[in-house]
């Protein structure tokens, strides 16, 4: 189960977040942890340079991207490396969407579609789409070309 | 909800950073979505008013019910309006509203005919949403539509209703579970994502008939696998299906061949996932782990992060098991401590502190030092533990490993940090003899300077206990009374009490200890003060050199002899009168302990939270309780006690459990027993003890135990005498005797006044010759060994017959013996053919016991033993032997 994704400004600020299975009242807690993490590690960090942790049974995977910080937590087989696949996804997507590594201003004037490619990337903790292209139709209502 | 964690900066300078929700107000943001139910809808203005909804859901703002309830009917009138965009807006915006059971009906007509749709995205989406907002009775209306969606040509149909399938699992199995003849289709999809997701289903459907999954696997490692991340599902089952099959030897595991071939994988996570499966079955040979740690390795020099951590991951779990598999990647683990990702070193150096050797340790230790000044503390804490455990396992490194402690303890630290490096000196200091006096001084240095009241004052207790054992204990008094002048009212009065502890047990520094105890008498906080004035008076302050009588030491530094939870219990009873509280009048029977508590005890190193020297003072208690009953007075020193055994199941009406107290010639059988029955208060309880199958032993006293109301423990005891010196054995089997008389729960009373006599079995008793064994380790073999000299040596061999491997043997011979095992040599490494085991004990007579095994495993898997017995006295040799050669 992907537990959570969130996504913030480079000061800490939450611009999306999606928790699945992550009851109400630990979800501040992640939401400082996760943040915490970030601003120790992301600092200098490079675009789309991915970082790792785990903690007992859950791991999370991290990174920047622009002025925008990505983060995944996961557990049973949505270990690190099944992180590190969602966490691409979602840069890509971001990438096109935004059509660069987005600031928080271009992120948030493409707020709307970026809300829905994420839908498509992970539905209620499932990793559901992973190629850009089809998440670009899907968005769009189109059905996808590959069938 | 989200709640923005820092507060948006309203005035930023560059304008092209200001957002496009600057302002963004719940109230106008509601006001403009009624242009949901404009009769001429403009979609692009009705999808912007949704991403500003969505922002405020995302920002923590929650909608009120009313509020919710009228943006939900509003957004249902966009199913009107036939623009893609805006469909596809509405279709999530419902999903994040969440409606009500009571709204949902709204919805349910428009995505029922969005689900018969001809357009593919329209059922697509329309099935996600269905089934989120969905309850059990509308899941059976649209069953149907859902079965023929799974089997779809277009496959985000086919996923839409799969994931929802996933989801739908946790609410309707019994629904879902209906669907496993399409899921199995869709596990052939040619669609990658669609094969994916219903080889998940498939499996949560039927995980548990293990028949059906593994037929599943057979199937899918013939056939063919479309993606990556199928394919690591895949080798997860197989995983769980090799596990399940029991089998562990490498001719009949099935699958290896395909996991091994999955180590070839172009795909990294593939090759991941085959090499952790393979590390992780269970009697892994090194000739099957051989592939599997070969790619790991090349991911520990992978550019990429995420590789590098879980190479290092799994390495750190298979070094626990099989260090000598991870050794060759030592080289590539010690460049990774200094990778940049903190995580990764972490675990780079608790793998190498778990593999490396003895000669290892220095350099080791070297590049550590330079690693622990950029770590959080939560790493550090790891690092310090895999230290203590390294120092333990090598105990002839204790210098160097003691230094590095005492200088990690001199840095900058948090609270949980600076405890963790303090109960690993005094767990080496505890388990290393030789390690004693340097870590006491390092931990006197470290109060010098201790912000933590805490930790100075378990030290100083500490330092009350071993200070006063070792050579010169007055060079401890000036750092302890350093205390006295410069700290806090608690720590203060701490010192105090360590001051006294090193003038009641060191007569020489008695005067000295006087006058230090005479100028605390004078502190501000009262206290320190009467700690001084009491312990002045108990110790005789007139300063002379007097050995402090026993009485004295008992009343000061003994134990309480009552347990703290009775005493606890009866002060909240006592009410405030003329008579004064007595303490005589405390129960001092333990309370049994949970089961889940005992194991949770259990696997915590004993730290300075636990009582100094734990099993001495438990001993010390139980002497203190049998010499107060006069029957036992007589049987002399109590040579040991054996942890408690229980001789009822869990949860009977009656809880008993035995403790073995063995003296040179007797033994008392001490039973603890509860009764878990509020209606009945038992009477008179004894336990019928018949000693047929214990011929040596004879029974000479008993105490019964004149009440046993509910839920309050209490003890009966049976003695016997048995030959003096001489381990003899037997079985005992146990009848516990009893009047029950019926008691009005509520009020206690008893009901009626004659009671029943009763009998309630129970287990049998066994006493074996560990019984007279004291586990009691010695930190370097070899010197020992050597010391004590080959004039009572006594060495034969043995046949052990056939065993499944060389770990059940040597467990087997320790648990006959009740020895102590020396220097990790009870680990036997994973399918070795020959060990040697260590073992130290005291037999009773209190004499010591050094035993060396040889184990050896040949081809039919017979154990032989060869047996070295060095001691201090021939007979004791011999019976070693024949504890052996009868057990």
């Amino acid at each position: 189960m992907l537990l959570a994704m969130l996504i913030s400004n480079s000061e800490g600020n939450i611009l999306v977040e999606r928790f699945n299975g992550v009851p109400v009242e630990e979800r501040l807690h992640w939401r400082t942890f996760l943040v915490k993490l970030g601003g120790e590690n992301l600092k200098d960090a490079k675009n789309e340079e991915l970082f790792v942790a785990s903690h007992k049974s859950v791991y999370v995977v991290y990174t920047m991207l622009g002025d925008i910080h990505i983060y995944l937590v996961g557990k049973d087989e949505y270990d690190e490396l099944a992180l590190s696949e969602v966490i691409f996804i979602i840069t890509t997507t971001l990438k096109d969407v935004c059509g660069k590594p987005p600031n928080e201003r271009l992120f948030l004037d493409k707020y709307g579609k970026i809300c829905l490619s994420l839908d498509e990337i992970v539905w209620t903790g499932v990793m559901e789409n992973t190629d850009k292209e089809r998440i670009k139709r899907l968005v769009r209502l189109k059905p996808p070309t590959e069938f | 909800m989200a709640q923005p964690l820092i507060k948006k900066d309203d005035d930023r300078d560059d304008e092209s950073e200001y957002s496009p929700f600057l302002g963004i107000e719940k109230g106008a943001v509601l006001q403009e979505a009624r242009v949901f139910n404009d009769p001429q809808l403009d979609p692009r203005r009705c999808s912007q008013v949704i991403t500003k909804l969505l922002y405020l859901l995302n920002q923590g703002e929650s909608f009120t019910k009313v509020e919710a309830t009228e943006v939900f009917f509003s957004v249902t009138k966009l199913f009107q309006s036939k623009d893609n965009g805006l469909r596809r807006m509405v279709y999530l915006m419902i999903k994040e509203l969440s409606p009500s059971a009571d709204e949902v009906i709204i919805v349910t007509s428009s995505l029922m005919k969005d689900m018969n749709s001809k357009t593919d995205m329209y059922r697509a989406n329309a099935i996600r949403v269905l089934c989120r907002i969905t309850d059990g009775t509308l899941l059976t209306q649209i069953e149907r539509y859902l079965k023929q969606a799974i089997v779809d040509k277009n496959p985000v149909v086919a996923s839409a209703a799969l994931v929802s399938g996933i989801h739908l699992l946790q609410t309707n199995p019994e629904i879902v579970k209906r669907w496993s003849n399409e899921v199995q289709e869709a596990v052939q999809s040619r669609a990658a994502l669609v094969q994916f997701h219903a080889l998940a289903l498939l499996h949560q459907i039927r995980q548990n008939d293990r028949l059906a999954v593994s037929k599943l696997v057979s199937n899918l490692t013939r056939g063919t696998v479309r993606s990556p991340l199928a394919q690591c599902l895949l080798i997860r089952f197989i995983s769980q299906v090799i596990q399940e099959s029991g089998a562990t030897q490498t001719g009949d595991r099935p699958f290896y061949d395909y996991l091994e071939a999955c180590l070839r994988h172009k795909a990294e996570m593939v090759i991941f996932e085959a090499a952790r499966a393979i590390t992780e079955l269970s009697g892994v040979t090194s000739r099957e782990l051989t592939p599997a740690i070969t790619v790991l390795q090349l991911f520990l020099s992978s550019s990429k992060p995420v590789l590098r951590f879980a190479a290092v991951r799994t390495l750190n779990k298979v070094a626990m098991m099989h260090p000598m598999a991870v050794t060759n990647c030592n080289i590539d683990m010690e460049s990774l401590i200094s990778d940049q990702n903190r995580s990764i070193a972490t675990l780079a150096i608790t793998t190498l502190l778990k593999t490396g050797n003895e000669s290892s340790v220095d350099r080791l230790m070297k590049q550590i030092t330079n690693f622990m000044s950029d770590i959080a503390d939560e790493f550090k804490i790891v690092v310090v533990e895999a230290i203590r455990s390294l120092c333990l396992k090598f105990p002839l490194k204790f210098r160097s490993l003691m230094n590095f402690l005492s200088n990690i303890l001199r840095e900058e630290g948090g609270f949980d940090y600076k405890k963790a490096i303090v109960d690993s000196i005094v767990i080496l200091i505890r388990d290393i003899p030789d390690a004693k006096e340097s870590g006491l001084l390092h931990l006197c240095e470290f109060i010098e300077d201790c912000e933590f009241t805490y930790l100075s004052t378990q030290i100083l207790h500490f330092l009350g206990v071993e200070g006063p054992k070792t050579s010169d204990p007055s060079k401890y008094i000036r750092y302890i009374y350093n205390r006295v002048i410069l700290e806090n009212a608690t720590v203060r009065a701490s010192a105090v009490s360590t001051l006294a502890k090193f003038g009641a047990m060191v007569d020489s520094l008695k005067p000295r200890i006087f006058i230090l105890l005479r100028r605390c008498l004078f502190d501000s906080d009262d206290e320190v003060r009467d700690r001084a004035t009491l312990y002045l008076n108990t110790l005789g302050g007139d300063g002379a050199v007097v050995e402090t009588d026993e009485d004295s030491k008992e009343f000061l530094f003994g134990s309480l002899d009552v347990p703290l939870s009775n005493l606890e219990t009866s002060l909240k009873n006592y009410e405030p009168s003329e008579e004064p509280f007595d303490i005589n009048s405390v129960p001092k029977e333990v309370k049994s302990q949970p089961l889940a508590e005992k194991k949770a005890t259990n696997k915590k190193h004993p730290g300075l939270d636990t009582p100094l020297a734990a099993p001495s003072t438990g001993v010390d208690a139980y002497e203190k309780l049998l010499s107060s009953i006069s029957e036992f007075s007589s049987f002399g020193k109590l040579f040991k006690s054996s942890a408690p055994f229980e001789l009822t199941e869990p949860e009977t009406e009656y809880a008993v459990n035995v403790v073995k107290h063995v003296y040179d010639g007797h033994i008392v059988f001490q039973y603890n027993c509860t009764n878990t029955i509020p209606e009945q208060l038992l009477e008179d309880v004894t336990v019928m003890v018949d000693a047929s199958e214990a011929e040596e032993f004879s029974e000479i006293a008993s105490k019964p135990l004149r009440s046993l109301p509910y839920d309050t423990p209490g003890q009966t005891f049976v003695a016997f005498q048995k030959p003096e010196g001489v381990p003899a054995v037997g079985k005992f089997s146990n009848n516990l005797r009893f009047i029950v008389k019926e008691v009005d729960p509520s009020t206690g009373e008893v009901v009626e006044e004659d009671g029943m006599e009763e009998d309630y079995q129970l287990e049998d008793v066994d006493v074996v010759a560990a019984d007279y064994m004291l586990r009691v380790g010695v930190s370097n073999f070899r010197n020992a060994w050597e010391s004590i000299g080959a004039d009572f040596e006594k060495v034969d061999e043995y046949g052990l017959g056939p065993r499944e491997s060389l770990t059940e043997a040597v467990n087997a011979v320790i648990s006959l013996l009740g020895m102590q095992p020396c220097e990790g040599t009870e680990v036997v490494p994973n399918n070795s053919r020959s060990h040697t085991c260590l073992l130290s004990g005291v037999f009773i007579g209190g004499l010591k016991v050094l035993v060396r095994l040889q184990f050896g495993l040949d081809s039919s898997r017979e154990v032989a033993m060869k047996l070295a017995v060095r001691s201090e006295d021939e007979a004791v040799s011999d019976t070693i032997h024949e504890i052996v050669a009868s057990g």
